[in-house]
């Protein structure tokens, strides 16, 4: 059965909560990475989150929630962009969010196009197909940077053990009880 | 949308800085322009020197605005996306300076650098304050310089750099435009905004006067800094209107930069 307006604006809610972590994590990043060229695909990064929140933001008040309605994960999908966001090398930071994060939350929205109706949700699936064709791109900036600067770190460890606690918290979205209020923007 | 005190500071000539961001070992980090590798010619090694100190302050800028992004959270969401957007424009800012630097066979970290604008910004613990001294003063000053500089690399032969430097002139007038835009939005919606704007620039006043270099003095490479080097560039009118001054604005930072003997008596 495809998803209700009430879960798919949950679902957008709790994207755009992540494309705001994802955003705000690249911004901590800048200032307190020592490698230039990484400075420099961080903070080019930081728009493209901006932007992917935005287009959620304003879907979800169509869904019937408030505009730019944005909703915490479950605490074991909170746990892991914790883990992303406390990593402090270079490298490791590098391969966490591009080799890690970036394919997971891809599958996420991939999951999403496949569990809604293509006709009646057309909208949603506009906003998720054009964050979509902006991952490989990104991802192609940080194997660039990687290129130019093999002296920051495989940082494979690190991304593989964010991978894993990424995969085991699969269920993400944590739907409203009736109740529930929404908030505007992250604490 | 106030955040808390600076983690770390730096006390220079007296004055109460916040410290430095991180940066390369290759990178020799310094606090004043006396420490600074400055040529007043135009030869090949000011060249890179120049393209190097513009591409830090291009660094700092980036750090700034991303700073901006995860310290205050509580902005509105149309500002938090201005501040991003600047973000990733001073990021790409760096890469083309950096870039050039390369073309010129310089490298990062042949220079001395000062993250002066960063160690200044930082200490202000609120959004329009922030906005008023890094977009509506550091930027804004850049837009005067930028206006000249894109003229002196023409004039030189090098349109490569007066290209790119027209481009990030045009991308400063943008974020100095958001600024000047909020700063007005937020002061009508909360008069006290006003005076956030003013301990901010009051602050930028001391600092400035406790680290300008003096006349006669002298920094590593031997150059001295004149009554003249001290001048403000000249005022780039129509970049500044493009940017969101007003009228009186212009008029009060041409005053400043001592133009005042051209205007008209009216305005004097």
């Amino acid at each position: 059965m495809a998803l209700s307006v009430r879960e798919r604006a949950d679902t957008f809610g709790t994207l755009r909560y992540v494309s705001v972590f994802a955003m705000e994590t690249l911004a901590r990043w800048v200032p307190t990475t020592p490698d230039l060229e990484a400075k420099v695909v961080f903070g080019r990064h930081i728009w493209d989150f901006a932007q992917h929140a935005d287009g959620l933001g304003k879907r979800t008040h169509e869904l019937r929630a408030a505009l730019h309605y944005t909703l915490p994960p479950l605490p074991s999908y909170q746990a892991a962009l914790d883990t992303l966001r406390a990593s402090e090398a270079t490298g490791d930071r590098v391969a966490m969010f591009y080799q890690a994060f970036l394919p997971d939350h891809e599958a996420r929205y991939r999951r999403f196009l496949e569990s809604t109706d293509p006709f009646l949700d057309e909208p949603s699936v506009r906003v998720v197909e054009r964050n979509l064709a902006d991952l490989p791109r990104m991802i192609a900036d940080a194997a660039a940077l990687r290129a130019e600067r093999p002296d920051i770190g495989a940082g494979t460890a690190a991304a593989s053990a964010l991978a894993r606690q990424l995969a085991a918290a699969d269920a993400y979205v944590q739907h409203r009880s009736p109740a529930a209020n929404v908030t505007e923007s992250l604490a | 949308m106030n955040r808390a005190a600076p983690t770390s500071t730096k006390t220079v000539r007296g004055v109460t800085l916040h410290g430095e961001p991180a940066r390369e070992t290759c990178f020799k980090v310094v606090s004043t322009d006396a420490e600074m590798a400055e040529w007043p010619d135009f030869s090949e090694q000011s060249r890179r020197e120049r393209l190097h100190r513009h591409m830090n302050n291009e660094c700092s800028a980036m750090e700034i605005a991303a700073q901006a992004v995860a310290d205050f959270t509580d902005a509105p969401w149309d500002l938090r996306m201005a501040i991003a957007r600047q973000a990733a424009d001073e990021s790409r800012h760096v890469a083309i300076l950096h870039r050039r630097l390369k073309e010129f066979g310089g490298t990062k970290g042949e220079f001395p650098v000062s993250n002066y604008e960063w160690c200044v910004t930082g200490m202000i613990d609120n959004l329009p304050g922030r906005l008023a001294i890094e977009n509506r003063t550091f930027e804004a000053g850049l837009i005067d310089i930028l206006g000249q500089l894109k003229t002196t690399w023409r004039a030189a032969g090098d349109d490569r750099t007066a290209d790119a430097l027209e481009a990030i002139l045009a991308d400063e007038i943008t974020h100095v435009r958001f600024a000047n835009r909020w700063i007005r939005r937020l002061t009508e919606q909360q008069p006290g905004v006003l005076l956030l704007v003013a301990q901010a620039i009051r602050f930028l006043r001391a600092v400035n006067t406790a680290l300008m270099p003096q006349v006669g003095e002298t920094n590593t490479v031997g150059f001295t800094f004149t009554a003249e080097k001290q001048q403000a560039p000249a005022v780039d009118v129509d970049g500044r209107l493009e940017a969101g001054f007003t009228e009186e604005e212009v008029l009060e930072v041409l005053k400043q930069a001592g133009f005042r003997s051209i205007l008209p008596a009216h305005v004097r």
